[in-house]
């Protein structure tokens, strides 16, 4: 799926979040980096209409996110830093069917596909479980679960293995890196890159580097060793 | 087996459509409140332990759910022997217990989710008037039951942290946080429901 930002600009109180970008994504595992604050997570919303440009236009897979803002946010789903945060009812394949049920499906099908989801990310024993009770892993892929469930074609991960120990911390990077659909992960967790296509490196609101892992990676140690 | 609010199971409250469990609870309390009389009532309370235990939540578990609540019922019945009677006491220990405990049996079998379709569906009709947007108020019905355990345990850390410190825990410098704290989740949280898709169009 094409996600193109054709200078668009974020600006807070007269201060620039994002100033002018523009680009094109098309790639299958993309990589966002950054300091605090250098504009990755408004990059990031922007992409699914959470964020509304104050110049230029950002387009997903030809839908502009403000136009057509709910057509292109059904083809994206966002997982965000906290992500008991976006776990909105109190039980976990609850909390999955309701996504389901903000786009209308019927009944049957929000329980075959709540059970699939739950399925195919291993937690199907965690379906009736409090989410303020689950651990940091399991609340990253019941998130993602919740998300994927409604079928988008790009999966929008903010810090996914923030304060997450080392065990979950892989297993988050082995669910990610093996999700079908496009995904975009902004992280400080740069181990999650490998094998990924493209890694955009942000630095004060500005696109600083953009290439493969590596040399992006390069690229923005330098920027943080200064 | 016991999973959150709600318990899974197969007991004729199970099986009741959540309409008509709310109507009967709805109908009890009238019934609870025109009847002082105590050979009814004390039975009543005991019909209604026996229909709250009937639900396969367990004896622990379901003293457990309602024990704070009985013991307000409990003071409330112990003001009313103070400045009434025994008999007024009992009167009202049997009608609120009765009633505390059909709300948990209801409560117990019945998911967030279809207490929420049913809020939806009958504030549907006061959507013509422009009253209410009955998704908007079942939702917050959902929200309240999500997120109170979270403000629990953020008060938690909170007091956690004021001990950590040596400060001492006072109503100003714990809540004045939390509030804040609370409202910033607020924000994140207005904005996942809209990436999820809530008011769609």
């Amino acid at each position: 799926m094409d996600i193109v930002f054709s200078a668009a600009t974020v600006t807070y109180a007269g201060r620039a979040a994002l100033h002018p970008l523009t680009l094109a994504l098309s790639e299958s595992r993309i990589g966002v980096v950054g300091l605090n604050g250098s504009g990755k997570t408004t990059m990031a919303r922007l992409i699914n209409g959470l964020v509304k440009p104050t110049g230029g236009t950002v387009t997903v897979d030809g839908l502009d996110t403000v136009a057509d803002e709910a057509a292109a946010r059904g083809k994206t789903g966002f997982i965000f830093q906290n992500p008991q945060h976006q776990m909105i009812l109190p039980i976990l394949a609850e909390d999955i069917a309701f996504g389901l049920k903000n786009r209308g499906f019927g009944k049957a099908e929000i329980a075959e596909r709540t059970e699939a989801v739950l399925a195919r990310f291993g937690i199907s024993h965690l379906a009736r479980r409090r989410v303020h009770e689950l651990s940091g892993g399991e609340t990253q892929l019941g998130a993602i679960a919740s998300v994927l469930v409604t079928g988008p074609d790009l999966l929008i991960l903010d810090e996914p293995t923030n304060q997450l120990d080392l065990k979950n911390r892989a297993l988050i990077e082995r669910t990610v890196a093996g999700l079908p659909e496009q995904v975009l992960v902004i992280t400080h967790d740069l181990a999650l890159l490998d094998g990924f296509d493209r890694v955009l490196v942000f630095h004060e609101g500005r696109l600083a580097a953009d290439d493969r892992p590596a040399e992006a990676i390069r690229a923005y140690r330098e920027i943080a060793a200064c | 087996m016991l999973n959150g609010l709600d318990i899974e199971g197969d007991s004729p409250l199970h099986l009741m459509p959540v309409r008509g469990k709310l109507v009967l609870l709805f109908a009890a309390a009238i019934g609870l409140f025109i009847v002082s009389d105590l050979r009814i009532l004390v039975p009543a309370l005991g019909l209604s332990a026996i229909l709250y235990l009937s639900t396969g939540i367990g004896f622990r578990e379901a003293l457990r759910r309602v024990r704070f609540v009985l013991f307000t019922v409990l003071l409330v019945a112990a003001a009313n022997y103070a400045f009434h009677s025994l008999h007024e006491a009992l009167v009202v220990f049997c009608r609120l217990s009765a009633l505390v405990l059909l709300a948990a049996a209801v409560t117990a079998t019945t998911s967030i989710s279809a207490f929420m379709d049913e809020i939806t569906r009958l504030l549907t009709p006061l959507e013509r008037f422009g009253f209410v947007r009955a998704a908007d108020v079942s939702l917050a019905v959902g929200l309240v039951i999500r997120f109170v355990p979270e403000i629990f345990a953020r008060y938690g850390e909170i007091t956690d942290a004021h001990r950590a410190r040596g400060l001492p825990v006072r109503p100003l410098t714990t809540l004045v946080p939390l509030i804040i704290l609370t409202l910033k989740d607020a924000d994140t949280i207005a904005m996942a429901i809209d990436a999820r898709g809530f008011r769609r169009h």
